[in-house]
């Protein structure tokens, strides 16, 4: 069985050409995905490929981005910005939109922290968080003699930015979380936290979910 | 928001569920760990990202603010020791 088309494909990111992954055909509505950030990057991966084939068998034409200094990237962590950051996102929905049409954006966790200077047709958010929040998981690896910081080493002010960072408003958003969040969402799914596995895992079960919610709200912002 | 587990045995049981979540077990065997069960230093799964995610996932499940300074591998050296350590931060 052949899967939907695969692509990888750069864009101008802030400090150089940086990567995006695409499953899809870019004749569907555009979705843009955007990570989790540093550990939880890593094991969110396979989740978001997961869902962006589901949507590809359901039409929809799904980007993930490498932020500067993350993925595939050639830039060094330490030399990125939050800005630079913030700019990545919004270059690569523009570039989206440039090879097909104005995205929706779907960012996971701490990716919630940038997307909301991108041109898009709608946002979709899962499981966002405060900057704080992940500042302090990361900091705490280091606790009971582990790596400080999992052995990421970002610059201070991109530290400083993350800490200070809290989702943006926008509209139209849909938030979406784990039933195991007590916070406020639009939708909870059944399924594990799969950003604070130390073994990368899957959901099929979640991934489905996902997929199903956001092609239900990619079609309600049809922009 | 949800009150504060004030029984032992639901300590003990949201303790056991934040292990298989956030280190990825077979439910089962996290059932079967007792209190001499070894945990930081013992298992593969139990990364310094893990501790984190750990400290997060109890704090949030079981409403109890772990300091910074509390946290180091004695404490979580094994099951026992970490269940108390969540029974004795719910009694404060």
């Amino acid at each position: 069985m052949s899967g939907p088309a695969l692509a990888f494909e750069t864009f101008r990111g802030a400090k150089g050409d940086e990567w995006l992954m695409r499953i899809g055909e870019p004749q569907g509505p555009a979705i843009l995905f955007v990570p989790a950030l540093f550990e939880e990057m890593n094991r969110t991966r396979a989740l978001s490929a997961g869902v962006m084939r589901r949507l590809a068998r359901l039409g929809q034409c799904c980007w993930l981005v490498d932020l500067g200094g993350t993925g595939e990237s050639e830039r060094e962590l330490a030399t990125m910005t939050w800005d630079d950051w913030r700019h990545d996102v919004s270059s690569a929905a523009a570039y989206v939109g440039q090879q097909a049409k104005k995205p929706l954006i779907a960012s996971l966790r701490g990716g919630a922290l940038l997307d909301h200077a991108a041109d898009a047709r709608g946002w979709w958010r899962f499981a966002p968080v405060e900057g704080s929040a992940l500042a302090r998981d990361m900091a705490r690896s280091g606790l009971a003699g582990g790596v400080e910081w999992a052995g990421y080493a970002p610059g201070e002010g991109l530290k400083a930015a993350l800490e200070a960072a809290a989702p943006a408003a926008v509209a139209p958003l849909r938030i979406v979380r784990l039933s195991s969040d007590r916070a406020a969402a639009d939708a909870k799914l059944e399924g594990p936290a799969l950003w604070r596995r130390s073994e990368p895992g899957n959901s099929e079960a979640l991934a489905e979910a996902i997929a199903a919610d956001l092609d239900s709200w990619s079609r309600q912002c049809a922009g | 928001m949800a009150t504060a587990p004030d029984d032992a045995h639901e300590v003990d049981n949201t303790l056991r569920a934040v292990l298989a979540d956030v280190l990825g077990l077979d439910p089962a065997r996290v059932a079967a760990f007792d209190e001499t069960t070894p945990l930081f230093g013992a298992l593969p799964e139990f990364d310094s990202m893990a501790v984190a995610g750990l400290l997060t996932e109890l704090e949030e499940r079981l409403g109890i603010l772990v300091e910074d300074h509390e946290v180091d591998a004695d404490m979580m050296e094994t099951f026992g020791a970490l269940l108390t350590f969540a029974r004795d931060k719910i009694l404060r």
